[in-house]
């Protein structure tokens, strides 16, 4: 077996070492390269920027601990800045696996900004039905959710104060990481309920998003753990995606290095193998 | 019986999709009110629908278990995962945590399921990263316009890339709103053409698969 065929059938625990070196040692390490940012991470920044105070800030955090690295860091920016603007923040989540998770996220950051729950903002917890939870919304909000998170009765909190329905909604952001989403959140609700709609998704949903975006269906986007460390920036509050960003360049460069690598090898085994047949012919 | 097992649903659908279907564009008080009642019907059929996958699930892996079939003891292990966490969910009555002390039930969320869960996607950076090496060849000229696309996205997403090249962040930008945009559009297009023929398939009875039984 020539150089070439062998370098082709690498054991691929190489490569995990390769990639496991390449995220490890930039987190023990970082770098701090400079990190631009997205007009589509600003749009949803900016929208945020512009809300008077008291508006009505919608946080869906449509996620699982899967997606944790990614729209976590997210949920974070965004809770931050929410309060920080002293918007009216109401917190939920369509995904049953993600409860527990967006509770603790909210309650956290709430916690850091001195914010009290009830008044300055609540968790609604999950509710079943997925999809028809947000139609349910855009039709009556106490009726999708007649309680929230500890039980307490929706109806009555000064939180909620002038918000019958979706339709009250300055700014909704959904944070999905599949289905229900962000597409859900735009044709189930912001297109009948017209409230303003933003988004943030994992690295591998968001080239799937992009027509949502150019077409103005959602004022912006956040994108992975880039689209994250972005918002972090622009809030100035540097967090995990920005601590994260090292790690991720170097794992890309790698994984490009191994691509270009694995395409070289293959070209040089294939003209040996045709120098070969033409010299057996 | 035929009646009611065929003609029946097939009247309630054609009602119903014809209504609902028209509903969207009549914003009077009464229709708005309907929309309502039956998105709340949608959630509690939602809420019946949870507890038939977990009846579901547990007769399949039950069956498993019964006929010792092959990895039959990881569906055991399912069973002991999910009876524990209804259990202790239960006990917890569903909360993570009570006047800022953790429940059992919060322990397993926080401790069993949130790092297996981050550890499963986490694994995937190592296997994309095994198969990219593997697969990622420019066999023909479609692969290769694919993976000089991969790499200016990969390039142009992160710092480093936009440090070594420049332009690299830029031209990313460009592929996504450009190039990936009008593709995914036109795909968008498509599927829902697609899904409103079905859907009129289905209103006006000519699609009857979802009744079981395939076509009379």
């Amino acid at each position: 077996m020539s150089f070439t065929e062998r370098m082709l059938k690498i054991d691929r625990r190489i490569i995990f070492l390769v990639i496991g070196l390449c995220t490890l040692i930039p987190l023990l390490y970082p770098v701090g390269l400079p990190i631009k940012i997205s007009q589509e991470v600003r749009g949803v920044y900016d929208h945020i920027e512009s809300l008077p105070e008291g508006a009505t800030f919608l946080l869906s955090l449509d996620f699982d601990p899967a997606s944790k690295p990614e729209l976590h860091p997210q949920s974070i920016s965004l809770l931050r800045h929410a309060f920080r603007k002293n918007l009216r923040v109401i917190a939920l989540t369509l995904w049953v696996s993600g409860t527990g998770m967006a509770d603790q996220v909210v309650t956290q950051v709430a916690r850091e900004m001195g914010k009290e729950n009830g008044k300055d903002y609540v968790f609604l917890g999950w509710s079943p039905g997925g999809t028809a939870v947000i139609i349910n919304m855009g039709q009556d909000l106490y009726g999708a959710f007649p309680a929230d998170y500890n039980g307490k009765p929706t109806k009555g909190l000064p939180v909620l104060q002038g918000v019958q329905s979706l339709r009250d909604v300055n700014y909704a952001v959904s944070l999905g990481a599949g289905r229900p989403g962000v597409e859900e959140w735009y044709v189930f609700g912001r297109d009948k309920y017209k409230f303003e709609l933003g988004g943030g998704c994992t690295g591998v949903m968001a080239p799937g998003l992009y027509p949502l975006l150019r077409s103005g269906q959602i004022n912006g986007l956040i994108g992975g753990l880039r689209g994250a460390a972005e918002y972090e920036i622009l809030i100035d509050q540097k967090g995990k995606a920005v601590a994260g960003m090292d790690a991720q360049s170097a794992t890309h460069l790698a994984i490009i290095v191994l691509v270009i690598m694995c395409n070289l090898f293959y070209f040089s085994s294939r003209s040996r193998a045709r120098q070969q047949g033409q010299a057996g012919a | 019986m035929i009646f009611l097992r065929r003609q029946v649903p097939l009247l309630i659908t054609l009602i119903t999709g014809l209504v609902f279907a028209g509903q969207y564009y009549v914003p009077h008080p009464a229709s708005e009110q309907m929309l309502t009642s039956v998105t709340k019907w949608l959630q509690i059929i939602g809420g019946f629908a949870l507890v038939l996958g977990v009846s579901s699930l547990f007769h399949v892996h039950a069956v498993k278990i019964r006929r010792k079939e092959a990895g039959w003891g990881y569906s055991f292990v399912l069973y002991v995962g999910m009876l524990g966490t209804i259990a202790v969910g239960l006990w917890a009555n569903g909360k993570e945590a009570v006047d800022g002390a953790m429940t059992a039930f919060g322990w397993v969320y926080n401790f069993m399921m949130v790092p297996l869960q981050s550890t499963m996607f986490a694994i995937l950076a190592f296997f994309i990263a095994s198969a990219a090496y593997r697969s990622f060849r420019a066999r023909s000229r479609e692969a290769a316009v694919l993976l000089i696309a991969a790499v200016i996205v990969m390039m142009g997403r992160v710092p480093l890339g936009e440090y070594l090249i420049p332009l690299s962040g830029d031209l990313s930008q460009w592929i996504l709103n450009v190039l990936n945009a009008s593709v995914r559009r036109a795909i968008l297009i498509g599927v829902s053409l697609g899904t409103v023929a079905l859907s009129i398939k289905i209103i006006f009875g000519m699609e009857r698969s979802y009744l079981g039984g395939g076509k009379e």
